[in-house]
């Protein structure tokens, strides 16, 4: 979802996606785990690709979502929202220091 | 012309790297898919090595082998050839070295019994299992019936009905659907 959100935003070919999630703090995803992800997207049809070349080597291969990417975006969105949402009362009480006894 | 910043010992890490990562897809993804995920990964990794050098770019990749699996995960098509060679290897070993032991047998018998020489045909009509022992020796290295062993071994290996379309699989019907898609 964070992929598709970030190329709907601006296309970008592997390398500068990583790049653009670890400026937003997301430093633990590596590229490794990046470009088949990338790859998954495609064979989904949920990005589209074109190549663009690129004067320090081979072409690069820059994706952006398709209207089934935004489709799927777009339900992800709602799913991520409503889990939040569902999540947020839980989270937002403290913690206590031990857990109720249970009422027998 | 292309100029990039990565000297020619970066571009050999690069290489490897991506050599390594190509073996995990060899003779199990079609090779067009295999040459345009290469251009890719080789892309990046330059782009990479520009910002942070060539190990960093490489070691940002991972376990490499971890990585040619997760693209396999994605693209892996229904025949897998890799295995149905390795497969037909495997018999063509284990054909030649029973037909050795046969070989072997026959000798000793041939030498316990006094005598000259002979020729041997344990199973008629299969070159493996014929030879003849005379003054020097003779036994199949490769027959006809090494090769069709080899290739129903290479056919049950690579699980070639896979690759059939699903209408022939199934006896009839549709023709349609195969796992391979190109991505667009």
């Amino acid at each position: 979802m964070a992929l598709l959100r970030l190329l709907a935003e601006c296309e970008s070919y592997g390398y500068e996606l990583v790049g653009r999630l670890h400026e937003l703090g997301l430093k633990q995803i590596h590229e490794g785990s990046v470009y088949p992800a990338l790859s998954r997207l495609e064979r989904e049809g949920s990005v589209t690709a074109r190549l663009v070349s690129s004067n320090s080597g081979p072409a690069r291969k820059y994706y952006r979502p398709s209207p089934a990417g935004y489709a799927s975006l777009a339900e992800c969105e709602v799913a991520w929202t409503t889990l939040v949402r569902a999540l947020e009362p839980i989270l937002s009480r403290p913690v206590p220091r031990r857990p109720q006894e249970a009422r027998t | 012309m292309n100029q990039s910043r990565v000297g020619g010992g970066d571009r050999l890490r690069i290489e490897l790297a991506i050599l390594r990562i190509d073996w995990e897809l060899d003779g199990r993804i079609p090779w067009r898919v295999r040459r345009r995920l290469k251009n890719e990964l080789r892309s990046n990794l330059i782009a990479a090595a520009e910002s942070n050098g060539a190990m960093a770019a490489v070691s940002q990749l991972g376990d490499l082998r971890a990585l040619g699996a997760s693209y396999l995960e994605v693209y892996r098509g229904r025949l897998d050839a890799r295995r149905g060679a390795w497969a037909a290897l495997i018999t063509y070993v284990a054909v030649q070295a029973l037909a050795i032991a046969v070989f072997l047998a026959f000798q000793s018998g041939i030498a316990a019994g006094g005598g000259h020489g002979g020729s041997y045909e344990l199973l008629p009509g299969f070159g493996p299992f014929q030879g003849s022992v005379n003054h020097g020796f003779e036994m199949e290295i490769l027959s006809p019936a090494h090769l069709v062993l080899m290739l129903v071994a290479f056919l049950i290996g690579s699980r070639a009905w896979r690759a059939l379309p699903r209408g022939i699989r199934r006896g009839g019907g549709s023709a349609a659907g195969t796992d391979w898609r190109p991505g667009p």
